[in-house]
């Protein structure tokens, strides 16, 4: 097991709320010159969940998986419900009729109409059927400052100690081999290059290029991706030989630049990071979450 | 053979601007973690010319040439007439100030809010923050004939016709300073399914990138091939795609950014070849300088 400080680490109460689903106030314009009208982009949506296919909805465009709730009321409340929230932290219901339910951060994404972002979360079916766009959520956010002790050129990056500890990261000859499910290339990766910091919004892949598309068909939310030659230490950006390690948020999109929205784990400019490709890779199954 | 355009048919409008206060927002980190204060953006440079390099201004960050204009008509400079209908090489024209009645040219839009204008030296110094620029708006629809496929964009007719294009066959020989790779292009892809109001930027952020494609030479205005990308609807990745720009803004130490481009021309089908010409750019092509 990788030597952590997460004994170290604050545990903090970071409060928000389920938000609308965001969609643009009229018809986008689609990549190739045509008119949608596009659904899925956060709020609750029922029927999609860690571990299903990322294509194949009807419409979609950027769908997220479950649940999103974004920071409320000023700057400072929303700035730390983006970028202090962790990937595996668990989240309770504080309102509403599911109050007192359970659920766990799954993503981050962001370039979101109005600024806003989203933080995904994973309910059970159950506990879906009851909640109420509105509700206030709390998560007990562990994972900010999360460091490898023997790996400093390797940024943590929204990622809790439950996260680090099922994924099977293993050490051989000084290196980290991480599991994950496909590696990308550079010339998919669009938007999210040039924000900062990596703690909120995401990376994409961009799925308009016929190529893309094809690479991308068996993609599912939760799965683990590596981005080539992608920095996110300070920002997310081009640099060659470095790489991003995260978890598929959204589903791909008609939008040009915009697709498969990424949220970031790990960042390694230093090739300390060796990919494990193994398909069956998701975050459904390194958390169990249940449907 | 020369192109030949339905610029006839191109509807001509007045669309308003103001002079911008210098930006300045404290200290920021760079892609590597130093905290850096920027400068460059907003406002008035009196010794930075579209031509000049983009590269190795002092704190300079996303640098503009010029005289930096917002339209202020509605609540986002970016949704303003101004940010989509201004073409490049657009007539502009002070209608308030110590410069009342000079005139200058539109040479480029920087993403999220700054529209950069050209004005000679002795114009520039009367100048002052909160001067109204009008701009006549042309080139919004132009296209050129037997390529209606390619996408113009944010070029004024007057632009299109020195950029020293030419016809061989079904293709379209742009000349250009340097072929971009398509993976470098970053901060500003995705970020709208309009073109007109936005450019994207080549990221210099890695050292070695840097030098391995010669970044630090390009200069403001210099025409470019960006491989892969294409810029129809929107900004980014499409495999075999060409899109033709011009830097608009200079270098950038922030993560995914460094100097900025305005897609001129964009094709899916292979309509563009290109031909190395190392003084292809707008300040030329435009008259602005004679020294390049």
């Amino acid at each position: 097991m990788v030597k952590t400080n997460k004994d170290n680490l604050l545990e903090i109460a970071l409060q928000g709320e389920i938000t609308h689903t965001a969609i643009p106030s009229t018809y986008t314009t689609t990549w190739d010159n045509r008119s949608q009208m596009s659904l899925g982009r956060g709020g609750i949506v029922y029927n999609v969940k860690v571990g299903d296919p990322c294509y194949g909805w009807e419409l979609g465009d950027n769908v997220e998986p479950g649940v999103s709730a974004d920071g409320t009321d000023n700057d400072r409340a929303k700035g730390g419900f983006r970028n202090l929230s962790n990937v595996g932290n668990r989240v309770k219901v504080l309102s509403g009729e599911a109050k007192g339910s359970w659920g766990t951060v799954i993503g981050k994404v962001g370039y979101l109409p109005d600024r806003s972002h989203h933080v995904v979360m994973h309910f059970k079916q159950e506990v879906i059927d009851d909640l109420t766009v509105g509700d206030k959520v709390q998560i007990r956010a562990k994972g900010a400052g999360h460091k490898f002790l023997d790996y400093p050129g390797v940024a943590v990056v929204s990622c809790s100690p439950e996260l680090v500890e099922a994924w099977g990261i293993e050490e051989k000859g000084g290196k980290l081999h991480v599991p994950v499910t496909k590696v990308v290339p550079m010339d998919y990766v669009g938007q999210g290059a040039g924000g900062s910091p990596p703690q909120a919004s995401n990376w994409d892949i961009q799925t308009q290029s016929p190529d893309a598309v094809e690479f991308c068909r068996d993609l599912r939310f939760g799965d683990i991706v590596l981005l080539e030659d992608t920095l996110s230490y300070y920002g997310r950006g081009y640099y060659h030989g470095a790489v991003t390690v995260g978890v598929v948020i959204t589903g791909p999109s008609n939008h040009m630049g915009h697709g498969i929205g990424v949220s970031t784990l790990l960042s390694c400019k230093e090739g300390q990071i060796v990919p494990k490709v193994d398909p069956d890779v998701n975050l459904k199954r390194m958390l169990e979450l249940e449907d | 053979m020369m192109i030949e355009t339905n610029k006839d048919k191109l509807l001509k409008l007045a669309v308003m601007g103001e002079i911008v206060p210098s930006g300045s927002s404290g200290y920021r980190p760079t892609w590597n973690g130093v905290p850096k204060m920027s400068l460059g953006m907003g406002g008035i440079k009196y010794n930075l010319r579209v031509g000049d390099l983009c590269y190795g201004w002092a704190s300079g960050d996303h640098v503009e040439p010029g005289v930096t204009i917002r339209g202020k008509e509605k609540p986002s400079p970016s949704q303003c007439a101004l940010a989509l209908l201004a073409c490049i090489g657009n007539e502009a024209r002070l209608t308030s100030g110590e410069a009342k009645n000079e005139k200058g040219v539109f040479t480029g839009r920087h993403a999220g809010s700054d529209d950069l204008v050209w004005f000679p030296e002795e114009t520039i110094e009367k100048l002052a923050i909160g001067d109204k620029v009008q701009v006549k708006a042309h080139g919004v629809g132009l296209k050129i004939k037997g390529f209606e496929d390619v996408r113009v964009n944010k070029c004024s007719p007057r632009l299109l016709e020195n950029m020293g294009i030419e016809v061989d066959g079904d293709q379209l020989v742009v000349p250009i300073v340097a072929e971009i790779p398509g993976f470098l292009m970053g901060s500003g892809i995705g970020s709208s399914q309009n073109v007109e109001p936005g450019d994207y930027d080549i990221q210099t952020t890695d050292p070695a990138t840097n030098e391995k494609y010669g970044l630090k030479k390009l200069r403001l205005g210099d025409i470019v091939l960006l491989q892969d990308q294409l810029c129809m609807n929107g900004r980014g990745y499409y495999k075999g795609a060409m899109t033709i720009g011009t830097i608009i803004h200079g270098w950038s130490d922030s993560a995914g950014h460094g100097p900025g481009v305005n897609p001129l021309l964009s094709t899916i089908g292979g309509r563009i070849r290109t031909v190395i010409d190392p003084r292809a750019n707008t300040a030329r092509y435009l008259g602005l300088r004679d020294d390049l």
